[in-house]
């Protein structure tokens, strides 16, 4: 329905924006202190980039985070994010022939100027793994049985459970599915199933509601000595592509977000009181994003 | 002597076993939380899943009075319950806006409370929203600087066996329950929660908002606790469209 709806929007050429991250956070003004910059930082190799990113993970670890490998309590946040199902070569993922047409007629109808749409940017949850993929904040929590993923971006919630090996029978589909865990030495498995399909992977591609999405998490070091939470995320879905494949992301440790007062490091994030992104009745995305933008 | 000490501390062992098979943590196990992050031992255990077993829609103060409004709130109060009558979807709520503080207390979904050490996260199966509380860091200061939210800055700290929520810099633009009752950004609100037995929760909020009402006022609540619920998914969008 939706897709459908973008696609014909890209045909008609009814070209606004990209409202890539849904409606923007009203960000605190006065919150101590000051936020470190969050946004995605142009790649360069030299030696000017790297000092910034070397600079920016200093002033996000002030602290390290707790040295037990099993223990992800604390906010992670991606510091080069980047929403597609790519590793750092550039490669495509595996697509079936059909899938491979719809995600070129996506990126075809964003480049020519389409207002490209999907669950996160009418303020529904983001899907996984493309919730994961969001440059925003996330907090860990452990709790007895389960693993909270409490996410700034749109107050997504994912519980984790570990305390059980499947999901319980008749387990409806949702946007954020059902997620069972368990560790594996100290690289935290987590199998996503029941995922419904109003929900892109990233910004492109769709996925059937075979789709499965194992994660696994694991803490590393840095070379320079930070803790990377790294996410190696494997889709699996015949329905859209010719074998499963896999694509990694590193989280960052926010331990400067600690000393924020009032939300533990993680804001208020209102997607439904900015809600611009929904389309009118003729399909039709307000001019307002562009404005904004 | 020893045997009676070792059969004492066996009954006891034994008692402690049935205690904690019938109590709430039979079904949770802390083993798989690392032991830095869990709350100390002496903390009153208020994890698991809980919902109110009496939906609350007006608030009474804890006297069974009505809330002491001011005579422009109050008019703003009637305004708003015919504005209800004549349309239920003038409720904010309707909106999928967040609920507030502490109207989100009251909403007839149940509620996720996971306690660490440094903090206690609150999550609401309404329209999966948070509230993560540090019993750590200090309350912002009130005041025009603080940027209104619809959830607020909130602190906590355990007073004794009491977990005590405050709460400051909420927006207006929330009704403090169903009916209507209105609020204003100078709001205050405090939350106490006391267990009363294994699975239930005394709770007090208490309302400070001088541009509201004639005095502070408070109103009881109750949690009852939902063994082996797990929170659905729950999604609240204007414009309902996929």
């Amino acid at each position: 329905m939706r897709r459908s709806l973008v696609l014909a929007l890209a045909a008609a050429g009814l070209a606004t924006t990209v409202a890539a991250q849904g409606p923007t956070p009203q960000s605190p003004k006065a919150q101590s202190p000051p936020r470190a910059q969050t946004q995605p930082e142009a790649r360069d190799s030299l030696g000017a980039g790297a000092d910034r990113q070397l600079a920016r993970r200093k002033s996000w670890e002030p602290t390290p985070p707790p040295s037990d490998p099993r223990d992800f309590t604390g906010i992670w946040e991606v510091p080069n994010p980047k929403i597609d199902l790519k590793n750092d070569d550039g490669k495509d993922p595996p697509f079936t022939p059909d899938e491979a047409k719809s995600t070129q007629r996506m990126i075809d109808a964003e480049k020519a100027g389409a207002v490209i749409t999907d669950a996160s940017t009418q303020c529904y949850p983001h899907g996984v793994p493309r919730l994961t993929f969001a440059p925003y904040p996330i907090r860990f929590v452990h709790a007895p049985g389960k693993i909270l993923m409490l996410h700034e971006v749109a107050h997504n919630v994912r519980i984790i459970y570990l305390d059980k090996t499947a999901p319980p029978k008749d387990t409806p589909m949702s946007f954020l599915g059902y997620s069972v865990g368990h560790w594996n030495g100290d690289t935290l498995v987590v199998e996503t199933t029941h995922l419904n399909n109003e929900t892109r992977l990233d910004m492109h591609t769709s996925h059937g509601p075979r789709l499965k999405v194992t994660e696994s998490w694991t803490k590393q070091k840095t070379p320079q000595g930070f803790t990377d939470l790294v996410d190696v995320i494997t889709v699996d879905d015949p329905d859209h592509f010719t074998k499963s494949f896999s694509v990694t992301r590193k989280f960052a440790y926010r331990g400067d977000l600690e000393a924020e007062t009032g939300a533990a490091g993680v804001t208020e994030y209102s997607c439904e009181e900015n809600n611009r992104n929904v389309p009118d009745a003729a399909g039709v995305v307000t001019t307002e994003v562009r404005a904004a933008r | 002597m020893k045997t009676v000490l070792i059969a004492l501390a066996a009954a006891t062992a034994l008692a402690g076993v049935a205690a904690a098979a019938s109590g709430p943590k039979a079904a949770e196990s802390w083993a798989a939380v690392p032991a830095a992050e869990r709350p100390a031992a002496s903390v009153p255990n208020l994890s698991g899943v809980w919902v109110m077993p009496s939906p609350v829609r007006a608030l009474k103060a804890a006297d069974g009075k009505d809330p002491p409004l001011l005579p422009a709130a109050r008019a703003e109060y009637l305004k708003r319950q015919a504005a209800l009558k004549a349309n239920p979807k003038s409720d904010p709520v309707s909106n999928c806006w967040m609920q507030g503080v502490p109207r989100i207390v009251y909403a007839p979904y149940p509620v996720l409370i996971a306690q660490e050490k440094d903090r206690v996260d609150l999550v609401y199966e309404t329209n999966h929203t948070f509230r993560i509380v540090s019993l750590r860091q200090p309350l912002p200061q009130a005041g025009p600087d603080l940027d209104p939210l619809w959830l607020g800055y909130s602190a906590g700290h355990w007073d004794g066996k009491t977990l005590v929520i405050d709460s400051v810099g909420f927006n207006d633009k929330t009704w403090l329950d169903y009916s209507g009752l209105p609020h204003g950004e100078k709001l205050k609100v405090q939350e106490r929660y006391t267990l009363d037995g294994p699975d239930r929760i005394k709770g007090v909020v208490s309302i400070t908002d001088p541009d509201t009402f004639s005095r502070p006022w408070s109103t009881a609540f109750t949690l009852v606790r939902k063994p082996g619920y797990e929170l659905k998914e729950s999604v609240c969008v204007r414009d309902h469209r996929m």
